[in-house]
């Protein structure tokens, strides 16, 4: 009943203030208003003219060319008179792809398989200029998964310079998530702990009897809930905008992962904000004013950056990282984003920010109970 | 271990002292180098049931510190003190079920209404649903919450925030109040509502222990006083008995000038 009472009051406090849901909701609309500006002045198209060169013959090429269409774009198909002629194009960015369908395609893939002897479909594409190269391939990938898992794809991507800024931004994508995340968490978190602590509401309450382990979830719970959801908004801004600022086809973009990946992101995000919330909390408890609050955690912010940056541009961290707090989660949507499924690092990541938040919990707890803390000058 | 009767106490302190380490910006803000303060220092005293008590003297005398440890807030460096019979130290969780404390200024937040934080205080000392619904109509309406109820406290005036700070420090209704400073800061009019409401809680039977600077304040309501200066007891008693004939301001000083020898 207690815990409860302290829950719903910081929702009432929030549901009930228009400024700060506006508060919470903003940055993620803004973000979105923003990378989409920055997008249309970078220009970026979501339609395009695609001239492929084919090897070899199978009825997904028909899937492929009916999707394509669907989505407004046009294709062209194109024989190479030899294949290292189709190989080159591609690499000059001349063609979007060469894609080349073994003998008997079809027939190996919906008739009797060896597991041993799957047949294997080269795609050669560039994610160079326009980025037509990238978009087929994730049309041409999504139409063969259709196909089942009866054969294999075998894909070589020639990066041009071009290439570089869609790269960085791929690698920041995690980042700028927890950075939001942790905005929206020291958006609310500041102003109820160390606020109350500031004006002095919080010993009205500590007078009582409420246990302290109460007081700490009765805050940490609800705060992670509100700074979800603002952490959502910016995720939301940001996936949304990215097709205007990328020029790509969002539909794609969410196809190419499997639900499984989404889940992993999603859980990742969800653990990282009741530990950075309870963080927070732990430094507004220990601060005497929200100004002070306010400044620590602009210096844990920074560090959290620079540690988010160190994952960005450093791959291969090793299962060692799963043990470090918001590098663990920057490291496994890294490696989700860019098609690889690390459940060890993302289930280690999870347990791990689980037993950090539950210590921070904890700490909270002791210091709400610690008189030269809550009383000290 | 001795028996310890209570009989009419509901306070019992027994040789309580709190010592704290003393800041650089402390040091020179009371102009000491010494780096740890006794705020108080062995004091003892007994309040009794349906009386109120004041405990008065200057600032620093340790009145707060003293206050707050029988609130549970902070632990006593050494002695200990009842509460209705439970220890400070040992069953902390008990002596505030039985207390309602408030300090001066005013500590509730200004986005909630009196209504939303009478319910939410009352869950806090885990009064059940019926009660606490009858027990706001009925404290609501006596001291004329009731017509303010649904305004933000941040909107209310200064007297009626303060009456609503002192209705939700009753709100599970305790046996004694603890009110450190109650008129500190107020104007005439908001420090009158305060008086006229401790006194109606004296008539409905509560045992109040509050602390103070204010001569007038002791001498309007509190039946027994003690003189605190350097966290000790100066002098105890009842006001008759204690002035003696002279004003209370007159003994205060008179007892001041005996102890620091200090000319003012």
């Amino acid at each position: 009943m207690k815990l409860s009472a302290l829950v719903k009051k910081e929702f009432h406090r929030f549901f009930h203030d228009p400024r700060l849901i506006i508060t919470i909701l903003l940055p993620g609309i803004i973000i979105y208003l923003l990378y989409s500006l920055i997008g249309s002045f970078i220009g970026g198209a979501e339609t395009y003219q695609y001239q492929v060169y084919l090897s070899g013959q199978s009825l997904a090429v028909q899937s492929m060319q009916a999707a394509i269409e669907e989505s407004g774009s046009k294709i062209e198909w194109l024989t190479p008179e030899t294949p290292k002629e189709a190989v080159e194009k591609v690499k000059a960015g001349e063609a979007s792809a060469y894609l080349v369908f073994p003998e008997n395609f079809d027939a190996a893939v919906l008739g009797p398989s060896d597991p041993a002897h799957l047949p294997v479909v080269e795609f050669y594409y560039s994610t160079a200029d326009d980025g037509a190269g990238e978009a087929f391939y994730a049309i041409a990938s999504a139409v063969l998964q259709a196909y089942g898992a009866r054969f294999t794809i075998s894909a070589h991507n020639f990066m041009g310079e071009g290439d570089v800024g869609r790269l960085v931004m791929q690698n920041l994508l995690p980042m700028l998530v927890v950075t939001f995340i942790f905005s929206a968490c020291m958006s609310v978190t500041l102003e109820s702990v160390a606020g109350e602590k500031e004006r002095g509401t919080l010993t009205t309450i500590l007078a009582t009897s409420v246990k302290r382990p109460y007081i700490a979830l009765g805050k940490i719970l609800p705060l992670s809930c509100i700074a979800a959801l603002g952490a959502t908004s910016s995720f939301l801004g940001v996936m949304l905008s990215l097709p205007k600022l990328m020029g790509l086809n969002l539909g794609l973009l969410l196809e190419s992962y499997g639900f499984s990946s989404y889940l992993l992101i999603f859980l990742l995000i969800i653990s990282l904000v009741p530990f950075i919330v309870s963080f927070i909390s732990l430094v507004s408890t220990f601060s005497k004013s929200v100004k002070e609050a306010s400044a620590y955690t602009s210096v844990v912010m920074i560090a959290m950056i620079v540690l988010s940056l160190v994952s960005a541009f450093v791959t291969d961290l090793g299962i060692w990282v799963a043990f470090v707090p918001i590098l663990n989660v920057v490291s496994a949507m890294q490696q989700l984003l860019i098609g690889g499924m690390p459940v060890l690092l993302s289930l280690l990541s999870l347990g791990m920010n689980l037993i950090y938040t539950a210590l921070l919990v904890a700490v909270v707890s002791w210091m709400l109970s610690d008189e030269r803390i809550m009383f000290g000058k | 271990m001795p028996d310890i009767i209570f009989e009419n106490e509901i306070v019992r302190a027994e040789n309580l002292k709190k010592t704290f380490t003393l800041s650089r910006k402390q040091q020179k803000i009371d102009r000491t180098s010494l780096k740890r303060k006794v705020a108080v220092d062995g004091l003892s005293f007994s309040a009794y049931r349906g009386e109120i008590y004041g405990l008065l003297g200057p600032n620093g005398a340790g009145k707060t510190t003293t206050l707050r440890m029988l609130s549970t807030l902070i632990s006593p460096d050494e002695g200990d003190a009842f509460v209705l019979g439970h220890s400070i130290r040992h069953e902390a969780a008990k002596v505030r079920d039985c207390i309602g404390f408030m300090t001066g200024e005013l500590k509730l937040e200004g986005f909630f209404t009196p209504d939303y934080l009478f319910d939410f205080f009352g869950a806090m000392h885990g009064v059940a649903k019926e009660a606490l619904a009858k027990r706001k109509r009925e404290l609501f309406a006596k001291f004329g919450i009731d017509r303010f109820s649904g305004v933000r406290v941040a909107d209310l005036s200064t007297g009626m925030a303060q009456k609503t700070s002192l209705v939700i420090s009753i709100v599970h209704d305790p046996d004694v109040l603890i009110l450190d400073e109650p008129t500190n800061g107020l104007d005439v009019l908001t420090a009158k509502v305060v008086t006229d409401f401790l006194s109606d809680l004296k008539g409905m039977g509560k045992s109040i222990l509050l602390s103070t600077h204010i001569f007038s304040l002791v001498e309007k309501l509190c039946d027994r006083v003690g003189i605190i200066i350097d966290g000790k007891m100066a002098a105890e008693g009842d006001l008759s008995s204690l002035c003696a004939g002279s004003s209370l301001e007159e003994k205060f000083f008179e007892i001041y000038r005996g102890i620091k020898g200090e000319a003012l």
